[in-house]
């Protein structure tokens, strides 16, 4: 990884190189670029680079994304999908030290870094929602596309879903923005209907780390929650670094709660308030509570936590060969984060977007890097394509098409997949599986 | 500005004749800035004055109204948080207090050496195969050795590293400007961080420890105090007797009470200036570490980021005791514990270290020597 980013600016001045190969070269007609298609004569280097938190309080969360992404790279590679040509690998970290974990401004840094890299036409990341915010204005002025493995915000996509999100101002230029997951909404909904239910409660208390990800989360949870019939009894904002939740457990009994909420991250405390809660009231969290730091911060009262993240992959047939190579590559289940195999197929789409590019210009990269860029997009807008995860497509905001989440347990020492929900667009959940 | 020039008779040369002059007041050309001026200086005084029964009577409310908005159980529970939180924060206090009081220098590394010490005491309970971790989770009496193991090994580690920072940063410096060891105080608290965050990483830690003291002591109505909660108190106070009586009782704490009188007449009385000065840092960075062995046990959790903000707090903790006063410094951890867990009831989470910051400023304005704070020559 060090290496990469060392080699940055090699790769960059190479990619140039390359690419004004590749557009002298587009004189010579080739047939035309159907689907049977082998692109032998492409020629030349593209880079593809992701995001994510890699060290610090989320090193649990970005690492097997980011493999998952380098997989997929390696084996585009590997089958010459590109025909002649070849795909080079950057990956970002935008995890700091100062912020012991995910850092917006230096996941700007890192977005003006690749944006000037004229050889990068797209990046998987980021995965937190507050770093989205400072990353996507620079991937829009820059034409960048960028695809998000985890990013569950609606305000990033949808004009008007969250008022600590300016949606619009997000976009100084293109739209560059896709993910691969559903949003806040959907989510929310769907806690909702687990809490008031499946679980039967009517007093809930709910405590949010103060960021984009988790307060909008929260918001959506309170929301929805009362709309379903029960009652917020209360509400706690509280930042990251709060160590000690005694004071809003102890708020939350006197005032009757039956579960507490946490719109958060387990960087942020999700699994501290778990170990502070007493063993009779249950949490309820999001997908940003769903790691093993949750476990491991919980202590010896991790159980009893239910969480919604990404709907579970582990058993689709479609995901098999994923999980199988994922093993054999780097000698890990590939199970410990649901989101791993959303890192694949967000690195597969776009694989798939630049190979549409190529193969419509005459099997050759697009000499222009905008052009090149604006073309990715573009096919990114009406791609279909069959992942681990199902069908990867996105409707006109760049959301994914098909959204829902699963319910996880603590089984043991680890999380367990209960159930998959998904929502239909009046906000019915229906549990699918 | 000048009293003799017309031209300068504008509202705040009069404001300053008021504040100066009272015979001056009733020719005012702007009697109501005088009138507010008045009112303000005589706000002032009073708060000065009373400030201590007016700190006691805000806190007396805001648990009163915690209760009646809240009932009786949920000002039991916060309470008991408020006790719990209090302790750890006067540990800590004592150490920034004894070291102003002897060499009147703010040890901001205290706080690291806090985080520091947690972080020993983990490393003491799980090498050699985790002796002393499977001696406390096997029996009660196996709790109380290992316990014992960990308070004597942890302390003793924490205070030569105390006795270090002292002989290192601060001893050549004891007679430069008062700039200088505050800058390598900082210094050394980076240092430390930097030390602790390569060294164990920027992630909590979980120190495993939630089987050393478990279950319920007692229930006092509907409030259930664990045993480590009465744990956690209990140490926190029966140190800080301990200490009291060191320092009263025993020639070294005569000569520390001396040292902190007068070094250099202490130094012609034939008292050793320098071991009584680094016997503090080792008592404070002690102290800090029974804080830190505590911490770890309440919260399972440590953090190389821990010292930096819970050092601030106990530091206000210290300041609002009177700086210098141990006594002071171990009422202060706990009044700012209450403080933190009431202002965090009644005005939310997110405003409790606003609330904490708020009183530093306040007691520094109004009343700079604290509760229980007394002149300069008589600190110990």
């Amino acid at each position: 990884m060090i290496l990469s980013k060392r080699m940055l600016p090699i790769l960059g001045v190479v990619g140039i190189a390359a690419l004004s190969a590749c557009g002298t070269s587009t004189t010579t007609p080739s047939s035309s670029g159907g689907g049977g298609s082998s692109l032998a004569s492409c020629q030349g280097s593209i880079t593809v680079a992701t995001d994510l938190p890699l060290t610090g309080g989320d090193a649990t969360d970005g690492p097997p994304v980011e493999k998952a992404a380098h997989l997929a790279v390696t084996q585009a590679n590997a089958n010459k999908v590109l025909g002649g040509c070849t795909l080079k690998y950057v990956s970002k970290d935008d995890a700091t030290v100062l912020k012991n974990g995910h850092d917006p401004a230096q996941g700007a840094a890192n977005f003006t870094a690749l944006s000037s890299d004229q050889s990068v036409v797209g990046v998987v990341g980021p995965f937190n929602s507050s770093v989205a915010v400072a990353e996507i204005p620079v991937a829009s002025q820059n034409h960048l596309a960028m695809i998000s493995p985890a990013n569950t915000n609606p305000g990033l996509t949808q004009v008007g879903t969250n008022p600590d999100v300016n949606t619009t101002s997000l976009y100084p230029g293109a739209k560059t923005y896709f993910r691969v997951i559903g949003t806040d909404i959907t989510q929310g909904q769907i806690l909702s209907y687990v809490a008031t239910k499946e679980l039967n409660f009517t007093k809930a208390y709910s405590i949010d780390d103060q960021e984009t990800y988790g307060k909008g989360l929260s918001t959506f949870f309170q929301k929805y929650f009362a709309a379903d019939g029960g009652t917020i009894v209360g509400t706690a904002s509280l930042p990251g670094t709060t160590k000690d939740f005694h004071t809003q457990v102890a708020d939350a009994q006197s005032k009757g709660a039956q579960v507490i909420f946490f719109g958060g991250t387990s960087g942020n405390g999700c699994g501290i308030l778990r170990s502070q809660m007493p063993a009779s009231l249950p949490e309820l969290g999001g997908d940003g509570c769903q790691d093993n730091k949750f476990i491991s911060d919980a202590g010896s009262n991790a159980l009893g936590s239910q969480v919604t993240s990404a709907p579970d992959a582990s058993k689709l047939t479609t995901a098999t060969q994923f999980y199988t190579d994922f093993k054999s590559t780097y000698n890990e289940d590939g199970t410990e984060s649901p989101y791993t195999p959303y890192g694949f197929d967000a690195m597969n789409a776009l694989i798939q977007a630049i190979k549409a590019v190529i193969v419509a210009n005459h099997d050759q990269p697009p000499s222009d890097s905008q052009t090149f860029r604006d073309a990715v997009v573009a096919q990114l807008h009406q791609i279909s394509y069959s992942g681990a995860t199902g069908t990867v497509a996105f409707d006109a905001n760049g959301d994914t098409t098909h959204a829902g989440f699963s319910l996880y347990t603590i089984n043991g020492t680890k999380w367990a997949p209960k159930e998959l929900l998904t929502a239909d667009a009046t906000g019915k959940v229906t549990v699918a599986g | 500005m000048s009293d003799e020039s017309p031209a300068a008779a504008d509202g705040m040369l009069v404001d300053q004749r008021g504040l100066t002059s009272r015979s001056h007041r009733g020719a005012a050309s702007s009697p109501a800035v005088v009138a507010t001026s008045t009112v303000l200086r005589q706000l002032y005084s009073l708060v000065q004055r009373y400030f201590p029964q007016i700190l006691v009577a805000g806190i007396a409310l805001s648990i009163l109204f915690v209760y009646t908005t809240g009932g009786l159980t949920l000002m039991g529970e916060q309470i008991k948080n408020a006790l719990v939180l209090g302790a750890i924060y006067a540990l800590v206090a004592i150490g920034y207090t004894m070291v102003y009081g002897i060499i009147e220098l703010i040890n901001f590394a205290h706080g690291d050496v806090f985080a520091l010490s947690s972080f020993y005491a983990l490393i003491i309970a799980t090498s050699f195969g985790g002796f002393v971790n499977s001696l406390a989770t096997g029996s009660g009496i196996g709790l109380l050795v290992a316990l014992v193991i960990l308070f004597v090994t942890t302390m003793a580690a924490a205070g030569f590293t105390g006795m270090a920072i002292e002989r290192v940063a601060y001893r050549r410096l004891r007679d430069a400007p008062r700039l200088a060891p505050l800058i390598t105080a900082i210094g050394v608290s980076f240092l430390l961080e930097g030390f602790m965050l390569v060294k164990f990483g920027a992630d909590n830690v979980p120190t495993k420890n939630d089987l050393w003291i478990t279950g319920t002591a007692l229930t006092l109505g509907k409030v259930s105090i664990a045993w480590t909660d009465l744990f956690v108190f209990a140490t926190a106070v029966a140190l800080m007797f301990t200490l009291g009586a060191f320092v009263r009782i025993t020639t070294l704490g005569k000569a520390m009470r001396a040292t902190a009188q007068d070094r250099n007449a202490s130094l012609l009385c034939g008292i050793n200036v320098n071991r009584t000065i680094s016997a503090t840092f080792f008592i404070g960075s002690a102290l800090a570490a029974a804080g830190g062995i505590v911490y770890s046990l309440n919260y399972h959790s440590i953090q190389w980021s821990l010292g930096y903000r819970l050092g601030i707090i106990a530091f206000t903790a210290a300041v609002l005791g009177g700086i210098g006063n141990i006594v002071g410094a171990g009422i202060g951890g706990f009044v700012i514990g209450i403080i933190y867990v009431f202002g965090g009831q009644l005005a939310g989470g997110e405003w409790s270290d606003s609330l904490i910051f708020a009183i530093l400023v306040i007691i520094l304005t109004f009343r700079p020597t604290g509760l229980f704070g007394v002149d300069v020559t008589t600190r110990a």
